[in-house]
């Protein structure tokens, strides 16, 4: 038996470095530090244990040799491949994919589109004060979390960097720290702040104004209600905002998903910005897949783009809303799609997921998951932070090296694309 | 009645996000949950029945409550269920309107189905030896 410290969980956006895991015989035994949801990945069972592929509606067993033929044909012969996914694997599988996409002149987007892709485009239009998570661990006295409930989705944020969590310039942190939450629905995070701001749902743009107009001295503007919130409270709260020494505001799906979407993280960052005037103020997207933005990042540094990336005029192209996923599903524009490390059979709408099944698509992932039903493809590959490694972005920028644990047979992410590609290259004599 | 539909993350689906045929994470993901007034005004009591209805289809739900909700919203964890009733319509930003979506809920016997059952439903095959 063996305990190996300071391994990295890749769940979600947090990449808790601190995880111990026990290993006996080539299997893990006991995670410890992890929340429930790391401890579940890291004693998953159920894996895939070989290729397989659907022919004539039924599910066969195939070699990795022939599942890289298929898909290479597959690719090779398709008009308008897409290629999805990317935020659950490694900074290196992604690079090879973006070489694919090229070569293929394809179009190559990552579950950005449906998480913080709208953060990302209003971030384009004005800007991310952003900071690392160390720096709000060991500075920041006031806490927000916006349309965000990291109890549930991002179970040690609390713990690890803000509310719980000791600062090296906070003399007691857990009592000279105050949390604000603002959300449609009184969540588990709501429950432990100091001040729990309920927004009628759609509201948000309209408070985020009038926390601006407050912040900017001109309070006597704001009516007595803003979206369910009374004119008392946004006072109070623009007071805590601004009488704080650091402020970290995190923000989650509660501003991308609902109507406004990009606009509501403007507004949000445009109130920070307001905040840096009186003291310091800084804003984190709470980044959910565990490499989301190591996938912007990568995608980022090799197209200029960093997400929903269009090859087909053999230079990259960037349009969110045309050239993103979710678009060219329910278009059904493309004719095959390579699923590489996310489910968009669980989490895509209906009318995606049955394109997805109307065309060749093929799924590389280590577990059967909802879009296995639908594809026509899978190829089992090892769990990164298990039996694979590479490179990671934590939700604020930082890279992690993820390392592997346990020996397999099966291949990493990177090392199957690079069969892909290298077989690619081969056909088109490149 | 008509309801706000927000979608989110739970500790429960996340655990079992790796085993998404199983029948934790379809339990999960095919709750609806509700504040306890909009249940009464419904004629639903916890662990009953209720069918939500959109323009691009309709799904069984098994209903829960939540009084942290404000009336007028339901709570779906993601996955298959609240994605068979979501218009793929991103207002050309790439992204669905996820946690705003109006739904009909009415009370049903109808059967909830699982996840597997909802991708069959759609011409898709598990692979049954996992």
């Amino acid at each position: 038996m063996q305990k190996i410290e300071d391994m990295v969980c890749t769940f979600c956006g947090c990449l808790c470095d601190d995880v111990t895991l026990t290993v006996e015989n080539n299997m893990i035994i006991a995670a410890d530090n992890c929340c429930t949801v790391g401890n579940a990945k890291f004693m998953g069972k159920n894996r895939l244990k070989t290729p397989i592929r659907k022919k004539d509606g039924a599910w066969e067993k195939v070699s990795y040799e022939e599942a890289i033929d298929y898909t290479v044909e597959t690719l090779l012969n398709a008009d308008r491949p897409l290629m999805f996914g990317w935020s659950g694997t490694h900074g290196e599988a992604q690079c090879i994919g973006i070489h694919m996409n090229e070569l293929i002149g394809g179009v190559i987007d990552s579950t950005t589109s449906v998480c913080h892709g709208p953060s990302i485009l209003a971030i384009q239009e004005v800007g991310h004060p952003g900071c690392t998570l160390g720096q709000v661990k060991n500075r920041a006295d006031l806490i927000i979390y916006w349309g965000s409930n990291p109890v549930e989705g991002h179970p040690r944020h609390m713990s690890r960097y803000t509310v719980y969590a000791d600062g090296y310039f906070l003399e007691n942190a857990f009592k000279e720290r105050k949390v604000i939450v603002v959300d449609v629905r009184e969540t588990e995070s709501a429950k432990i702040a100091d001040e729990f701001v309920r927004v009628k749902p759609g509201g948000d743009y309209a408070v985020l104004s009038a926390l601006r107009a407050i912040v900017r001295g001109k309070g006597d503007v704001v009516p007595e209600s803003v979206a369910g919130v009374s004119r008392e409270q946004l006072f109070r709260v623009a007071d805590l905002c601004t009488s704080c020494k650091f402020g970290a505001l995190f923000f989650g799906l509660g501003l991308t998903m609902v109507k406004g979407k990009y606009k509501n993280v403007s507004n949000a960052i445009e109130l920070v910005d307001e905040l840096n005037r009186h003291t310091k103020f800084t804003l984190t997207p709470m980044r959910g897949h565990w490499n989301v933005y190591g996938s912007n990042e990568v995608f980022t540094w090799m197209t200029g783009y960093p997400y929903a990336v269009d090859f087909c005029r053999g230079v990259a192209f960037y349009n969110p809303g045309e050239t993103s996923a979710i678009d060219i599903l329910a278009r059904k524009e493309c004719d095959a799609c390579l699923v590489v490390a996310s489910d968009p059979g669980a989490h895509f709408p209906r009318a995606c997921v049955e394109h997805l099944k109307d065309i060749p698509t093929i799924v590389i992932d280590p577990f059967q998951s909802l879009t296995t039903p639908v594809a026509d493809l899978q190829i089992p590959v090892g769990v990164t932070g298990i039996d694979a490694e590479g490179a990671a972005y934590r939700m604020d920028g930082i890279p992690l090296k993820v390392n592997k644990v346990l020996h397999s047979d099966y291949p990493g992410d990177a090392e199957i694309l690079s069969r892909i590609y290298e077989r690619m290259m081969e056909v088109k004599g490149q | 009645m008509k309801f706000i539909m927000n979608t989110g993350r739970t500790v429960r689906q996340g655990k079992h996000i790796e085993s998404k045929l199983g029948k934790a994470y379809g339990d999960e993901t095919g709750t609806c949950y509700m504040h306890p007034m909009d249940m009464l005004a419904l004629g639903v009591e916890a662990n009953e029945k209720v069918k939500a209805f959109t323009e691009v289809g309709e799904v069984v739900l098994m209903a829960a409550t939540d009084e942290g909700l404000p009336e007028g919203m339901i709570f779906i964890p993601y996955g298959r269920h609240c994605n068979a009733i979501l218009s793929p319509t991103t207002h050309s930003t790439g992204m669905p309107d996820y946690k705003d979506t109006v739904v009909e809920i009415v009370p049903t016997d109808e059967r909830r189905k699982s996840a597997a059952e909802l991708m069959e439903e759609m011409g898709g095959v598990p692979y049954a030896e996992n």
